[in-house]
């Protein structure tokens, strides 16, 4: 873990100092504005409460919360190993007394917490309906703890993608493949009879994962598949790391 | 300080376009050790496998088979402790365009565990030792080559490792940089250890007190600058004169000490008469003779150049004969 800090700090430095962070980070708040913005239109007429209000809404029940993570997580990682092997920094940074190990984790530690500062800003939306309503509290975090799960698996398995090329955009087209690849599989809730199939789509599934979150459900299950997801890709992001030296 | 020992590494079948011809060895069975103080050239033509003994011995890449030990510790073994020895500065010296050189060698002096109190003061020196003081502040990405190159230097020496491995130090520097560099290359010899790679020979003569010679991925000749040097073989001369050709030739060959001769047109006009001496004649002597027989035929002498055993010569020779084994071993 030798070096965790030094590359934590140098690769936030890296996306804030660019403007890939801020263009991210604008657009997607563009888009939970405009999602928060059609919700609070339908809410405010006569609506239909029996699904649950607002919040089980923002979180999870309409595309504009899935689309643009399918979009930016990819973004978001694409350039930490690509961009590092093109131009051949990877090369000092590798021949420092650092572990492979250190290197992985702190590139990803960087853009898990760019994810959440760009999730930080929506906390305002909930503190505006909190100004008209009851706000249920606990569904909110465990929402906002459903979104973190989620989108530490993508960023993990983005980050392994960045190590596998040395290309940014091939980078980004495959993690992008397989969030949606996963995103499909979950829609196979929807399409298969109650049988086993319909209970391992129904347990990947990003929307059933959010649909538990956002209605309070903290359900340790999920949580084990996040991790799985974060720990996987990881795991071999180190190895492959590890492989350019072979090569 | 570095010990290698059968040294070798093959990239795999796919890499290198070389299909199913199988794996390219770039490194082969590579043996050597440099030891402490010591400034080492590292010498060899473009592609004969500089870049990649250098980053093996950096801890890059991986050896496909051998070992490596830097200070004592193996790099398989034990790499973190062994890169902890080496400031290294990679070909081409990459680095993140959007950081100053300051705040990059921070970066850097972190990365290499010197302590938080320290690392300003390391920045400092390292700073002025490459003499980028003045671009301390300006981001890497508007520096000039020459600069950047640079602050590579300053980044191996930051912390002041014991072994530094410079992969072409001078690479795309101006005169008057290379000077600045190769003076202090030399004066970090006896408290540093320098290993540095280079394919252009004044470079060595100028900064290291011994070489290696590389071609082919094979070590064709190790020693001091002088004892290379004398390796060359024997000397010849060429000579510019006026006159018919084979009456030339045949009066260049019956010189005693003279062991073969060929004459082609001059671009001056006359003949331009190549001889090569015997390989244990007196060069000086053989030319005098040479000169005194041709003149005393009637032949008018324009021009004589003898061709020393120049280390450039010494070079081409070790190299281009491997060269010659290995398209001969490898028929197209």
């Amino acid at each position: 873990m030798k070096g965790f800090w030094a590359i934590y700090k140098r690769e936030l430095f890296a996306l804030f100092v660019t403007p890939l962070a801020w263009v991210l980070i604008t657009a997607f708040l563009v888009v939970q504005g405009i999602h928060f913005a059609i919700l609070v239109t339908q809410f405010a007429g006569p609506a239909d409460l029996t699904e649950g209000g607002p919040i089980p809404a923002f979180f999870g029940k309409t595309m504009l919360l899935y689309l643009p993570l399918l979009f930016v997580c990819p973004m978001l990682t694409m350039r930490v190993f690509a961009e590092e092997r093109r131009s051949g920094t990877i090369e000092a940074l590798l021949t420092a007394p650092v572990g492979t190990t250190g290197v992985v984790l702190a590139k990803y530690g960087a853009a898990l917490t760019t994810f959440v500062v760009m999730w930080a800003p929506t906390v305002l939306y909930i503190a505006l309906l909190a100004r008209t309503g009851d706000v249920d509290w606990w569904a909110v975090g465990s929402s906002y703890l459903g979104i973190f799960g989620l989108g530490a698996g993508y960023l993990a398995l983005g980050t392994m993608s960045s190590a596998m090329t040395e290309s940014q955009l091939a980078a980004a087209m495959l993690s992008a493949m397989m969030l949606l690849a996963i995103f499909t599989v979950g829609l196979g809730e929807f399409a298969f009879e109650d049988g086993p199939a319909r209970a391992i789509c129904s347990y990947i599934s990003p929307w059933a994962h959010m649909a538990d979150f956002s209605a309070g459900i903290v359900d340790l299950r999920r949580l084990v598949l996040d991790a799985t997801l974060v720990a996987v890709p990881l795991f071999t992001t180190v190895r492959t790391v590890d492989a350019w030296r072979w090569g | 300080m570095i010990e290698v020992s059968h040294l070798s590494k093959s990239y795999g079948v796919f890499q290198g376009g070389r299909g199913a011809r199988g794996a390219q060895k770039a490194v082969d069975d590579l043996s050597f050790h440099v030891d402490r103080g010591e400034i080492v050239g590292f010498l060899g033509p473009n592609g004969a496998g500089k870049s990649t003994t250098l980053r093996i011995l950096a801890g890059f890449l991986g050896a496909s088979a051998g070992r490596v030990r830097i200070a004592g510790h193996d790099i398989a073994e034990e790499p973190q402790r062994a890169r902890a020895q080496i400031g290294y500065m990679p070909e081409l010296s990459p680095l993140y365009p959007e950081m100053r050189s300051g705040e990059y060698l921070m970066f850097r002096a972190e990365l290499k565990l010197i302590p938080r109190a320290k690392r300003r003061a390391a920045v400092a020196k390292a700073l002025s030792q490459a003499r980028i003081e003045d671009v301390e502040r300006v981001m890497i990405g508007h520096l000039s080559k020459g600069y950047r190159q640079r602050v590579g230097l300053a980044d191996a020496l930051l912390g002041s490792p014991p072994l530094l491995i410079l992969d072409e130090p001078t690479a795309g520097l101006d005169p008057n940089q290379i000077r600045e560099v190769r003076e202090l290359i030399r004066g970090l010899g006896g408290e540093h250890t320098v290993f540095l790679s280079t394919h252009i020979l004044p470079e060595v003569e100028a900064t290291c007190e011994r070489a290696l010679v590389i071609a082919g991925g094979r070590l064709v000749a190790e020693g001091s600058i002088e004892a290379l040097r004398a390796r060359s073989r024997a000397p010849s001369a060429r000579i510019v004169a006026r006159g018919e050709r084979a009456a030339i030739v045949a009066i260049a060959t019956s010189v005693a000490g003279v062991n073969s001769a060929s004459a082609e047109p001059a671009t001056t006009g006359g003949v331009a008469l190549t001889v090569d001496f015997a390989a244990d004649g007196d060069g000086a002597a053989i030319t005098e003779a040479l000169v005194a027989a041709l003149v005393g035929a009637g032949v008018g002498v324009r021009e004589v150049a003898s061709h020393g055993a120049s280390l450039e010569q010494v070079f081409t020779e070790l190299t281009d004969t491997r060269a010659d084994a290995a398209s001969a071993r490898e028929p197209a």
